[in-house]
């Protein structure tokens, strides 16, 4: 199915691109996706919701000269689309010149396309009525695994399919198609006037890589029941440890400050930073999109700038920013791709058991909340809860209470990284232990 | 104005549909009277026009862009159970085909109970909040770009601090048409404007951001009057310079004064989320089992209205075709209503509010705020501020977030200033509040008399859809807030 639909997409993308020269832009580029999607949710042992719909569009990018405009649309008609080129370039025509704009130089673009396995064609196969199935066994084991747990948020399976071409004046052309989809649940669990709800959601490329329903269920469960009785702690300064996916939220912060949008406007904390000292010595960051069958992977970037592992930190030194071609212009230098793909720290040697056991009193962060960061200063302030540690052990639920630091610092103060990586989603971590926070409570 | 054609010769222009295919869709769906008998309820969204926006950057135009949409969703609902499916390229073949996989839903049917029809209490009809002369998106570029060059200007003159400058104006305009199976139709003309403005002020090293913005359902030319964009301007400009001196904030559990107007996100997360309709009706939300009673101090009244001219939340109807409405969601500190769509508001046997929105129409509705505030009160801001000892106050915020079921709301301060005495005294960088929102609200003890509501920039997310919504309060004090600073 995948090959037949590409080979259309790919025919509009060249139309396209051919159209828009003819019609006067300098350079033009275009991305077309489309995609087919089914949400199953079911609450309290019952079908709740069924959406499912084919979704498309394209976005195109005309320059003339130093001016350029962008125009996105659904409508995929000969005509429209003819009409919408000429509106793209008469808008272009009308804006300004900006020094720094156009395509990434030839030279940088992506040469091959390699197949990274994205797709798995087991999920188009799988009948509406299975879907309901495991969202139901899902809620299922949640809602059974205590009594505790009352009432249901619901659960639900969801997958996608999708494919996207991406085409370009200078040539190039680039299209892959993925697939992904996830079971969810989202349960309270209920105490005297209290009320706590617990989500859990596994995800992935492939049908056969999903946690099974059940586990799912009992995860959404269990994180639901361990906050009951939460309570607030004093404010005090004390090592915090992030969960893996707390963890990963933070990184995908951070490295979000060595955008190169943030570098040329010097508008980052970590901006002149290449080659100093911005974590721990034992902190490694990779990027590496080219992974086979992970849902972070792409064989291009959305400029068509090929995709490639790089280390983003080592031994605690910042190695490159994230430059893609205007950001590379302004800074003077080439790009390097402005996105990531299976962002991760490299794994240290513990388990998640073993950090929290080095803490005598402390955090275990499990959700966080507010925005609260401010990539500028690099400033760090967030709604938190979680468990408190106490000797080396998870004691009791802790909600109400704020973190606070600055992120240099944080990154500076990681004292462990876990043996726990998983790749769950395009950013991930292992848990991490950061020295001391400010927590502000009672 | 500009002239709102009928439904129907909007239908044929849009989306060269005649009533009878669009009626077909619906039988389709609803598995006609015999569908209708059984309580199945279908409508149909259709959605057309143009988002447009341009930034300017470091001095230069960055980006020109714009999207057009056209697209129709098909809901399907019979009792609590909602079947969904859209596409963005509408013709009577793809209707059909969304019509039969939303349809899918009623094969599940459970225990039925009918959608909620009427109007809500007080409102005779849809309303006309914003009726405009010229589409914003047809503007021509060459003022919008003249706009934002004379506020990055402005905002470059404010202080020689000032590095960099980036200000954005987006532009909006949707035909919206609604069909339902109760035989209703609706069409409505949303214009929508924004201005944002963001700055960088560098002194030695230390880097401070500052920003401003505001619109709403109105024509370009009100954002492009030079009071208001001058007062965008130096409002970003001075926050950016009052920070390069601003102290770490503090940590703990203090006294707070919320200043009027933006500050009012404390509502919106503190109380509007826990209120609406369908967390209540499953009885996940923290304030599920508290109707009628006291969930705030009795200065505190708070009010839901997509009434509001010209304002970015407001609505003449809803996205299910109810006319929006003023609902009281707290009086004197006891909680009296919740906010409503069609689905929840039939199952909980409750009138409608005009609640019912969608981002767009790859969306089925949910229950959504409109501009939501707290009501003024009697102290003058300057009597609440002279009150407190020691503790903090906060005119700028950022967003917020809150945990629906166990009522934690957390919202964040971009800069604050520390009251001692009575006075204003320092400048202190921004930190996250935190707070329970049935719990919270009693411990409001002053309430002043210059309620506002923000500029016009308002989005709240729920359920991964984003929509436009106004906030506002007056200025507040709130005793024993913990405040999240670094030291």
């Amino acid at each position: 199915m995948a090959a037949s639909k590409d080979s259309n997409l790919i025919a509009i993308a060249e139309f396209i691109i051919k159209e828009g020269r003819r019609l006067g832009a300098t350079e033009c580029d275009v991305k077309i996706a489309s995609s087919d999607a089914v949400d199953t949710g079911v609450r309290l042992g019952e079908v709740e919701t069924l959406e499912g719909a084919q979704s498309r569009g394209l976005h195109f990018e005309a320059y003339v000269g130093k001016k350029s405009a962008s125009t996105s649309t659904s409508d995929f008609r000969r005509a429209a689309l003819t009409d919408l080129i000429r509106t793209t370039i008469a808008m272009a025509n009308a804006s300004e010149e900006d020094p720094f704009s156009g395509l990434p130089e030839a030279q940088y673009l992506a040469t091959e396309i390699p197949d990274l396995m994205l797709t798995d064609g087991a999920i188009a196969k799988i009948a509406t009525e299975d879907k309901i199935q495991m969202a139901l066994a899902a809620e299922a084991a949640a809602r059974g695994y205590d009594n505790k747990i009352t009432n249901s948020r619901g659960a639900s399976f969801t997958d996608w399919s999708g494919n996207t071409v991406f085409a370009n004046s200078h040539g190039f052309v680039g299209s892959y198609s993925s697939t992904h989809c996830s079971i969810s649940a989202a349960v309270v669990a209920s105490q005297d006037n209290e009320m706590q709800v617990g989500g859990w959601s596994s995800g992935a490329l492939s049908f056969n890589k999903l946690e099974s329903p059940e586990q799912v269920g009992i995860t959404a469960a269990k994180r639901a029941l361990r906050m009951l009785g939460a309570r607030k702690v004093k404010s005090q300064m004390v090592p915090v440890v992030f969960d893996p996916l707390m963890a990963a939220t933070l990184l995908a912060q951070f490295v979000g400050a060595t955008a190169g949008s943030h570098v040329y406007r010097n508008s980052s904390f970590l901006a002149g930073k290449v080659d100093q000292v911005v974590a721990n010595p034992a902190v490694k960051i990779i990027d590496d999109p080219l992974m086979m069958a992970a849902l972070g992977s792409r064989p291009y970037d959305g400029e068509g700038l090929p995709s490639r592992r790089r280390i983003i930190v080592q031994n605690g030194v910042l190695q490159c920013y994230l430059l893609g071609s205007y950001s590379a212009r302004k800074l003077n230098t080439i790009p390097n791709g402005g996105s990531t793909g299976n962002l991760h720290f490299e794994p240290g040697l513990l388990s998640a058991e073993e950090i929290i056991a080095t803490v005598e009193n402390g955090l275990y962060l499990t959700s966080v909340s507010g925005p609260g960061f401010n990539v500028v200063t690099g400033d760090y302030s967030r709604g938190a809860s979680g468990l408190w540690i106490e000797n080396g052990e998870l004691a009791y639920p802790v909600e109400g209470i704020t973190i606070a630091g600055n992120m240099l610092d944080m990154f500076n103060n990681i004292e462990q990284i876990g043996n726990d990586l998983i790749f769950r989603s395009s950013t991930v971590s292992p848990t991490l232990k950061i020295g001391a926070m400010m927590v502000a409570g009672e | 104005m500009i002239k709102v054609e009928s439904a129907e010769t909007q239908l044929q222009k849009l989306f060269q549909l005649t009533s009878s295919q669009v009626q077909r869709v619906i039988d389709t769906a609803t598995g006609g009277e015999q569908g209708k008998s059984k309580g199945v309820f279908c409508d149909l969204y259709f959605q057309a026009g143009t988002a447009q926006g341009l930034t300017f950057d470091q001095g230069v135009l960055k980006n020109t862009s714009s999207s057009t949409t056209c697209g129709a969703g098909v809901r399907v609902v019979v009792g609590d159970k909602t079947g969904y499916s859209h596409t963005g390229h509408v013709n009577i073949t793809n209707l059909l085909q969304c019509a039969k996989v939303a349809r899918a839903i009623t094969d599940h049917a459970g225990a039925s109970a009918n959608v909620a029809v009427g109007l809500p209490e007080g409102v005779s009809g849809p309303h006309d909040l914003y009726g405009i002369l010229n589409c914003p998106v047809d503007i021509a570029l060459q003022e919008k770009i003249d706009l934002l060059r004379n506020i990055d200007k402005e905002v470059r003159l404010y202080d020689p601090r000032i590095q960099n400058v980036t200000v954005s104006v987006a532009c909006e305009s949707y035909t919206i048409i609604i069909v339902n199976s109760l035989d209703q139709i609706f069409v409505d003309l949303r214009p929508l404007v924004r201005i944002s403005v963001s700055c960088l002020a560098e002194d030695g090293g230390r880097k401070e951001t500052g920003s401003s913005g505001g619109g709403g359902r109105f024509e370009f030319s009100v954002l492009a009057e030079e009071d208001k964009w001058k007062e965008h301007a130096h409002i970003a400009a001075k926050m950016a310079i009052d920070l390069l001196s601003a102290a770490p904030a503090p940590a703990g559990v203090m006294d707070v004064v919320l200043g009027s107007g933006w500050p009012g996100v404390l509502i919106h997360e503190a109380v509007g989320h826990g209120l609406e309709g369908d967390f209540n009706r499953m009885g996940t939300s923290a304030f599920s089992s508290l109707m009628g009673e006291a969930v705030a101090s009795p200065l505190v009244t708070v009010i839901d209205d997509g009434t509001m001219e010209d304002r970015r939340g407001s609505l003449n109807f809803d996205d299910e075709g109810t006319p929006t409405s003023r609902t009281v969601l707290i009086e004197n500190g006891k909680l009296k209503g919740y906010l409503q769509d069609k689905k929840n508001a039939g199952l909980m046997k409750t009138a409608l509010t005009g609640n019912g929105r969608r981002q767009d129409y790859r969306y089925a509705p949910i229950p959504r705020m409109t501009n939501t505030y707290m009501d003024g009160g009697q102290s003058t801001p300057e009597e609440i501020i002279a009150s407190v000892k020691y503790g903090l106050y906060a005119a700028n915020f950022g967003g917020g977030q809150v945990d629906i079921t166990n009522g934690n709301f957390t919202f964040s301060a971009i800069g604050a200033y520390l009251i001692e005495d009575g006075k204003i005294t320092k400048t202190v960088k921004g930190a996250t509040l935190i707070g329970n929102g049935p719990k919270a609200l009693h411990n409001v003890t002053m309430v002043g008399n210059d309620v506002s509501l923000d500029r016009g920039v308002g989005t709240c997310g729920k359920a991964g859809q984003g929509v436009p919504v106004g906030v506002g309060m007056p200025t507040i004090r709130i005793n024993g807030v913990t405040v999240g600073g670094a030291k």
